[in-house]
């Protein structure tokens, strides 16, 4: 077989793989989205609501001086609740891309990065060399950001006092960015999340997070993630459909620079509900046998 | 065996202390959490009738009402030489197995218990299959509930697990694909909160000694804030396909932490197949060498 057969294949595989996920995705969302009841919020925490703001009005200097300039819809303004999907971003016309932060973007890798990254064999990309993958998803290694954020899978956002929760259908990871004015960790565990904390900056809500260890991907075709990296994530909900995401990837022990994505776009989808999509190694080993293996013995040309 | 069991519960505890202290030196005080609660029993006064009639008795510390919130431990219900011991909802209450619940049970080999096989365990848990309830309620590990309009939250440390309990007022779905945590619904009914829950697949156990779960299962969690500090549960297994009777625990009580917060304890493949290979193993090897 040519290699330029075998790159097509590759694609082809790829493109299959990305529509079994979309086609997956359809079905676990559509299972369980045809409720009729309202979400009725039950009544002591609703009532807690305007109490809770006359206090915060009473008690917080800062706030007074904020509520002199009260623009129209301040506290909306500062709302990111709901499910969002990402928009595609193009790589296949009408499939959401399994793309990286950005490849385009990449600055140019440190030595130790480097080695990471040759070392890493991709699923999906240029890179893939089929039946050596070793990409951490293949043992069910939790994901984490932020890769998780670029994948093509829908994520709800939480809002609550002192804190934002951030639910991922993949893997059914949750995270919590601590909103309550506390600083980063001083020498954190190096761990699959990090630890993170979120502040608003205007309209922007700015989330910083260490403590990573170097596990993990940063996306799907093996860029490396060291426990040196600061990540910095910036949402803004340009309108009441529409959240804005750039990620800022700051890893000096892996990049020379630092790696700031263009700016991502998510939908909002009021209808959805995130499902339960576990990563499972059985079946993961038996999709292995029954999909992804036979599909790419062939351009290995052994036995 | 006692012995390997003592050393993975030390082993447990030992990493739950590490894991809980990590986070707990922060100097900032928790502004908004600190202003939660009096605002929270301020409007509990004011829009609560039945609360009401319940501060002409006041005692130490009541439990609010209707108000879960928090990061809960589990009590120890067993101890031997002074540890706690991990323990099944209770052996002793189960009611006789059907046999499909028999076979299950059968080809099930636990790495804690009596009936033990060391180096042939087969704990889903060994492969890091998703945990889910109701196992993941009777681990000795915290878990925190979060309520919020329309649902609660439960974040379990063990796995990182977190689960949605519909407070909507939706019903249980009618024909649910089978899935790891179920579907749930919850409401109060007086001071107790009920999680009702269906829609499980049969491939986890219900605890750690290999009693089995069919896709009948319907769970019932019956929550209840005894005092600020205590909440009683009440797990209520009702699976006709795995039992003969429906399974009801004594109730199992659990320790309000407030200043915990759930840190990051994945199940990942690599490390336990690494533990096994260093500990488990090695430390059953010696009754498995003879088979060979």
């Amino acid at each position: 077989m040519g290699g330029k057969d075998v790159k097509e294949m590759e694609e082809v595989e790829e493109m299959k793989e990305v529509q079994e996920v979309k086609d997956k995705n359809i079905l676990r969302r559509s299972r369980r989205g045809d409720y009729s009841v309202p979400l009725l919020p039950p009544f002591p925490l609703f009532s807690l609501l305007p109490v809770f703001l006359i206090v915060i009005l009473l008690f917080s200097p800062k706030l007074h001086s904020q509520s002199s300039q009260v623009s129209a819809t301040p506290l909306l303004s500062h709302d990111l609740s709901g499910v969002w999907m990402q928009y595609p971003d193009g790589d296949v016309p009408g499939v959401p891309g399994m793309n990286a932060v950005d490849d385009r973007t990449r600055p140019p890798l440190t030595q130790w990065g480097k080695e990471k990254f040759d070392a890493a064999r991709p699923l999906v990309g240029p890179r893939a060399v089929a039946g050596q993958e070793n990409n951490p998803a293949l043992h069910c290694d939790p994901d984490g950001p932020p890769k998780l954020l670029n994948l093509p899978n829908p994520f709800e956002i939480v809002q609550m006092p002192g804190r934002v929760l951030m639910f991922f259908e993949l893997g059914h990871i949750w995270r919590e960015i601590w909103t309550d004015g506390r600083p980063l960790p001083k020498d954190p565990d190096p761990s699959y999340l990090g630890y993170s904390v979120g502040k608003w900056e205007g309209d922007t809500f700015i989330v910083d997070t260490i403590g990573f260890n170097d596990k993990l991907w940063d996306d799907s075709y093996g860029n490396p993630r060291s426990d040196a990296t600061h990540l910095t994530e910036r949402y803004r909900r340009l309108n009441e459909n529409t959240l804005e995401l750039q990620i800022i990837i700051d890893d000096p022990k892996a990049y020379t620079k630092p790696w700031v994505s263009p700016p991502k776009l998510h939908k909002l989808e009021p209808g959805w509900e995130i499902a339960e999509w576990f990563c499972v190694l059985d079946e993961d080993n038996a999709y292995d046998q029954v999909v992804r293996k036979p599909a790419g013995v062939a351009p290995a040309e052994k036995k | 065996m006692e012995v390997k069991e003592i050393q993975e519960g030390q082993d447990v505890r030992d990493k739950n202390i590490r894991r809980h202290r990590r986070w707990g030196d922060f100097s900032v005080p928790l502004l908004p959490q600190f202003l939660l609660l009096p605002v929270f029993l301020f409007s509990i006064l004011f829009f609560s009738s039945k609360l009401h009639a319940q501060t002409t008795q006041p005692s130490v510390a009541p439990a609010p009402s209707h108000d879960l919130g928090g990061v809960w431990m589990p009590f120890p219900d067993k101890k031997e030489n002074g540890e706690p011991v991990i323990s099944g909802i209770e052996e002793k209450t189960r009611p006789p197995l059907t046999p499909w619940g028999q076979a299950r049970f059968d080809a099930a080999i636990p790495f804690l218990g009596p009936r033990v096989q060391p180096g042939k365990e087969n704990n889903p848990s060994l492969r890091c299959e998703p945990e889910s309830v109701p196992k993941s309620l009777i681990l000795p590990n915290p878990f925190e509930i979060v309520q919020i309009p329309g649902r609660i939250f439960m974040f379990f440390e063990e796995f990182h697990l977190w689960r949605t309990i519909w407070t909507d007022g939706r019903p249980l779905p009618i024909n649910p694909d089978p899935s790891y945590l179920g579907y749930s619904v919850g409401r109060w009914q007086g001071d107790t909160f009920i999680v009702e829950t269906i829609g499980f697949n049969d491939k986890p156990w219900v605890d750690a000694y290999g009693n089995p779960r069919s896709e009948q299962m319907h769970l019932t969690e019956r929550y209840r804030r005894i005092d600020h500090d205590t909440l009683e549960l009440r797990i209520v297994m009702d699976d006709p396909k795995a039992y003969t009777k429906t399974w009801e625990s004594s109730p199992r009580l659990f320790k309000f932490e407030p200043g915990w917060e759930i840190g990051e304890y994945f199940c990942v493949v690599d490390e336990e197949v690494d533990y096994a290979g260093r500990v488990r193993k090695p430390a059953g090897g010696d009754v498995t060498a003879p088979e060979k």
